[in-house]
């Protein structure tokens, strides 16, 4: 027995904390084709750079999580950087349907290193294929995100996807399902919910407020459907690649537009592509919200719609007896109804390992494999939100949530908008 | 309303304001609980199917039968099935009808169409999860085409349960295409079986993928399920 093997079945028979697949085991096979190639160059001078091993700043290239970029747009440019600048991240690939995107992303990175070594991809399978790629990170619209976050699983990657991380009801259980099948670290992308609302928080944890009662949420607008018409193609772009599950349309430069608009102006406003601002927002906002009040491994068992003289409303109920308020009249953005008196004993308040941001913490995570701080749990609760409320609005009534069996109770129609079609070739 | 919304629906295509038909989706919403007046829309959109619109109408119908449609309405949606410009929606509509007439209809265009038609039925029969597909899906996993292979793969693993991953194994012996696809498959069968207490058929699957030949990511994935067998 090969004292490979032998290791691999100790593991299976006696360690399970050794299950976590690691980012390095990949770093193993780098080693390992670094090494054959070496052998195949014997006769080559053999140099080992300073930036090989690494400096103060800078890590070893063994221990240099190796990186690519999926949707490199307003977003994904944003998170490029932040990877970028990590001295343990090595940045090797992008992948964008826009040429720009992509030639801008190759010069970016070639520029950083002073290389050429940068590869640049229209189809994000060709990336997610790549075995010395450890991890992605994917900021393409929401439509895309089900697919390739399970694909980049799949193929052993670790994966940081831009929130809103699902678009529809039905694909959290299967990414999470595949995150877990393979051992995966996948953290979802919303920056704000402890960098924005900890002042919120603490206070919550402390125990300060009492038992929280309810929280408002403002946040909006929910999405349309989007018909507008066909405009002459300005840009150099795999339109059908772009569309890839959603249905076919013709190319407007608002339907495909990256900006932040919510109204109108950008795929986010679109319900092919976004869950509108109720999603985009919403994974913010409801994400602080879950995290003040600690349900961040809940989710609500209820949703009650109110249509007031003042304004339709939600409530969502949660099993523990939290009301989660959307759109409350006259009620502030995340304003807290707690127990006044009534002081709870402290819990230390989660937040980021490693060192640095949200970006961080999921590097740190894919070295020690350990759970990031929005695992990809946590922020599909927060998506199912913002996803039941969506449907809640456009059905005009109450529904009650099964969150075992992922259905609407005694609601037929409601269940009918849990998922929808994916676009031949595309399936989960 | 109403009426003025099916005429707009006549002239309906990309850039018409959809504040021209929203009557139509207010009377499918309007129609819950209300099994006349539901079965009235879904009638109305059905039989509009059936006329001269534009692709984008007849999208906008599907996504309405979507919500309201039954087996009544299958002929008329099941007929885009081989539409390239329309199948799309029309497997958003079938997929979401409950009764064996939607299914049927796309067991029958996952045997009879080609290319990416026969690639959307067959992934819609996975994500109608009816064990009733699984022998149309097996069929498939013998194609020459590896992207059939993989779809109905992908659907047989979305299926679950035991028959389905007896055909993934077999085809797995005999078969070097797809080989991580049907392995997946073959996890989310054995994923299920867990969830459904099926412990030994679970138990087998995984003990199968631990083989030293195996890559190490799915033997890793294999001894994270047997110990879920285990109950650890």
């Amino acid at each position: 027995m090969t004292r490979t093997a032998q290791k691999t079945r100790i593991q299976v028979a006696v360690d399970p904390s050794q299950l976590a697949d690691s980012a390095t085991q990949t770093n193993t096979s780098r080693r390992g084709f670094i090494k054959t190639a070496g052998t195949a160059a014997l006769s080559a001078p053999y140099i080992i750079t300073s930036t090989a091993l690494g400096n103060a700043t800078r890590a070893a290239a063994s221990d240099r999580i190796v990186m690519g970029g999926i949707g490199i747009g307003n977003m994904g440019r944003g998170d490029q950087g932040a990877f970028l600048g990590r001295g343990d991240v090595q940045y090797v690939a992008a992948c964008d349907v826009r040429a720009k995107n992509r030639e801008e992303s190759k010069g970016r990175v070639d520029g950083h290193y002073k290389n050429k070594d940068c590869q640049v991809y229209n189809d994000f399978r060709e990336l997610l294929a790549r075995p010395d790629i450890d991890a992605v990170h994917i900021a393409t619209p929401d439509h895309w995100h089900a697919l390739m976050l399970i694909e980049a699983c799949r193929n052993g990657k670790d994966v940081y996807c831009q929130k809103p991380e699902t678009l529809t009801l039905r694909e959290g259980p299967l990414m999470i399902a595949a995150a877990r099948r393979y051992g995966r670290v996948v953290s979802g992308g919303s920056q704000r919910v402890l960098g924005d609302y900890r002042r919120f928080v603490d206070p919550a944890w402390a125990g300060e407020l009492g038992t929280i009662k309810s929280i408002n949420v403002s946040v909006g607008p929910l999405p349309q459907l989007c018909n507008l018409s066909e405009e002459p193609l300005d840009e150099v772009i795999d339109w059908d690649m772009w569309l890839g599950p959603a249905a076919w349309a013709p190319y407007n430069s608002k339907r495909c537009s990256g900006s932040f608009s919510i109204n109108g102006a950008s795929w986010r406003s679109f319900s092919d592509y976004s869950g509108g601002g109720m999603t985009d927002w919403g994974a913010h906002h409801f994400g602080g919200a879950t995290f003040i009040c600690d349900v961040r491994e809940l989710q609500p068992k209820e949703v009650v719609y109110h249509d007031t003289a003042e304004g339709k409303w939600l409530d969502y109920k949660y099993p523990n007896g939290l009301s989660i308020f959307h759109n409350k009249p006259k009620t502030g953005n995340l304003f807290i109804e707690g127990t006044p008196g009534e002081k709870l004993p402290p819990k230390p308040v989660p937040t980021y390992k490693g060192y640095g941001d949200i970006y961080g913490d999921f590097i740190e995570c894919t070295k020690t494999r350990e759970t990031p701080f929005r695992d990809i749990e946590r922020a599909v609760n927060t998506c199912v939100l913002a996803h039941l409320g969506n449907i809640a609005y456009q059905l005009k009534r109450s529904l009650q949530w099964d969150s075992v069996a992922q259905r609407f109770i005694h609601d037929e129609e409601a269940n009918r908008m849990v998922d929808r079609a994916r676009r031949e070739p595309w399936q989960l | 309303m109403l009426d003025q919304a099916f005429e707009a629906l006549k002239k309906f295509d990309y850039g018409t304001p959809l504040s021209d038909v929203q009557a139509i989706e207010d009377a499918v919403v309007a129609s819950n609980h209300d099994e006349a007046a539901r079965k009235a829309i879904e009638k109305k959109l059905s039989t509009t199917l059936g006329s001269s619109l534009s692709r984008d109408a007849k999208d906008y119908v599907c996504r309405q039968l979507a919500l309201v449609g039954s087996a009544d309405s299958v002929p008329a949606i099941a007929s885009l099935l081989a539409n390239e410009g329309n199948a799309h929606l029309a497997r958003h509509a079938l997929e979401r009808i409950p009764g064996p007439e939607a299914e049927a209809a796309l067991a029958s265009a996952a045997r009879g169409l080609t290319g990416k038609l026969q690639l959307g039925a067959i992934g819609s029969l996975g994500v109608c999860g009816k064990s009733s597909a699984v022998s149309t899906l097996a069929s498939l996993l013998s194609h020459t085409d590896s992207s059939i292979v993989r779809a109905a793969a992908l659907s047989l693993g979305a299926i679950g349960g035991n028959e389905a991953a007896r055909a993934l194994q077999s085809a797995m012996k005999s078969s070097n295409t797809e080989k991580g696809v049907l392995i997946d498959a073959l996890l989310s069968c054995a994923e299920s079986l867990l969830k459904d207490k099926k412990t030994t058929e679970a138990t087998a699957i995984y003990t199968a993928l631990s083989a030293d030949h195996q890559p190490r990511l799915v033997r890793l994935a294999a001894a994270r399920g047997l110990l879920a067998c285990a109950g650890t």
